[in-house]
């Protein structure tokens, strides 16, 4: 499953960074866990939308999303937008053609908004799963780890508050000796309360998208 | 029989509909927390007896020792079976806060336990923590958007407000059409809906 972050390097040589955001979003909604937050990535696509949106009224979208490779720099988009102004400068700018892009703009700001909101709410779910693996926390962006600790804590607080310390001396314990959700050892954080993990073992529809050969499946 | 009213709380969670919330069961929630300190009473009073028997309590196996066990086992399952049902509860609770919004109706509040409401206020405070550190209002755009522009409907007066290029007048119950974008903050705020014919 591991493989769903790193499939088909070879593919995204040629594509744009929207497309690319948008295939980091589909894993993500089709995978059970969370997956390797790509931060340069999700800086790129927010750089440039800060542009568009600044520089709103010139259509720049068109252009980038059509022309440009995956690696698109600020300055290529700075460059672009002016050849772009003096070109809509000269034709008048089509109120149509505005609304095109900020469609475009729009939808590009779903994607990233519902790829950061899955994140977090697979994040919720799994907060103690993921805490408990260093491999997994390292997944996470520097503000996801913050926001998986604080959801942790919080959580531990409740449980506490709400069914622990009403338990007789010495049952409502472990929990708190054991505790400390930020360790990385595998301790028992919930003694007798298994921890929520996603579920990996299952089959799956795969399409192939090139000519793989012979593939050994296990027994079979 | 042991555990039975515990028991009651987990099938009560299993077979409420996903993404529903019952009432706090707070009676029988407050049973089970009594059954456990009556379990433990149990099981100290059976140790004490082995004790004054003069018998090695680690390696005894009397019929006070398994009592006790049996005791102590009871306790374990109530505590699993009230975590269990805390938790639960808690992910629903915390799905609110994608589905529903920070402030929860009254209706739902009521369904809730003091700790929950405040584990409902906690943990929307660590999304808008996230949310202030990322610069990304994510709970806006909950569906992928079909139009830039939307019609909407003015809930209360907001007065002249100047969008983009153009400035508009915002009175009570006029009808507008907007760019998404623009309307959007003035429905999370409440005083807009989008108008659908």
């Amino acid at each position: 499953m591991s493989s769903w972050d790193d499939d088909d390097e070879s593919a995204s040589a040629a594509t744009t960074d929207v497309e690319l955001l948008k295939r980091a979003w589909r894993n993500e909604k089709a995978a059970p866990e969370v997956l390797r937050f790509d931060k340069d990535l999700v800086d790129r696509v927010r750089e440039q939308i800060q542009l568009l949106v600044r520089h709103f009224s010139c259509p720049i979208f068109f252009f980038f999303r059509c022309s440009c490779g995956g690696s698109l720099t600020v300055r290529d988009v700075v460059v672009r937008q002016e050849e772009t102004l003096d070109d809509f400068t000269d034709s008048g700018v089509d109120d149509l053609v505005v609304s095109l892009y900020q469609m475009d703009l729009d939808r590009t700001l779903f994607l990233l908004r519902s790829y950061l909101r899955l994140r977090l709410q697979k994040i919720e779910k799994y907060t103690m799963h993921i805490s408990r693996s260093q491999d997994l926390k390292d997944r996470l962006s520097e503000q996801e780890q913050k926001f998986a600790k604080s959801c942790g804590e919080i959580m531990e607080k409740h449980l506490k508050q709400s069914v622990l310390s009403k338990l007789p001396y010495g049952y409502g314990d472990e929990f708190v000796t054991k505790q400390s959700l930020s360790s990385t050892e595998d301790d028992m954080i919930f003694i007798f309360l298994p921890v929520p993990e996603p579920q990996l073992d299952t089959f799956v529809f795969c399409k192939t998208k090139s000519d793989v050969g012979a593939f050994q499946l296990d027994d079979m | 029989m042991y555990g039975r009213r515990a028991s009651q709380l987990v099938r009560e969670i299993d077979s409420s509909e996903a993404g529903q919330l019952a009432p706090f069961n707070s009676d029988i929630f407050d049973q089970v927390i009594r059954e456990c300190n009556e379990h433990n009473a149990q099981f100290q009073s059976l140790i004490r007896k082995m004790v004054e028997q003069n018998l090695d309590i680690e390696t005894t196996r009397n019929e006070d020792h398994y009592g006790a066990a049996i005791h102590h086992l009871s306790l374990l399952r109530n505590k699993r079976c009230l975590m269990a049902y805390m938790y639960n509860r808690a992910e629903v609770i915390q799905s609110f806060r994608w589905k529903i919004g920070p402030v929860l109706p009254h209706d739902i509040q009521e369904k809730l336990h003091f700790s929950e409401k405040e584990y409902f206020k906690n943990h929307s405070a660590a999304i808008k923590s996230y949310i202030s550190e990322m610069d990304i209002d994510l709970t806006v755009d909950m569906v992928p958007p079909k139009d830039p522009y939307i019609q909407v409907r003015v809930l209360e007066d907001i007065g002249e407000v100047s969008l983009g290029d153009h400035s508009v007048s915002l009175t009570k119950n006029s009808l507008h059409f907007l760019r998404r974008t623009d309307a959007e903050q003035f429905i999370s705020q409440g005083l807009m809906e989008e108008f659908l014919e």
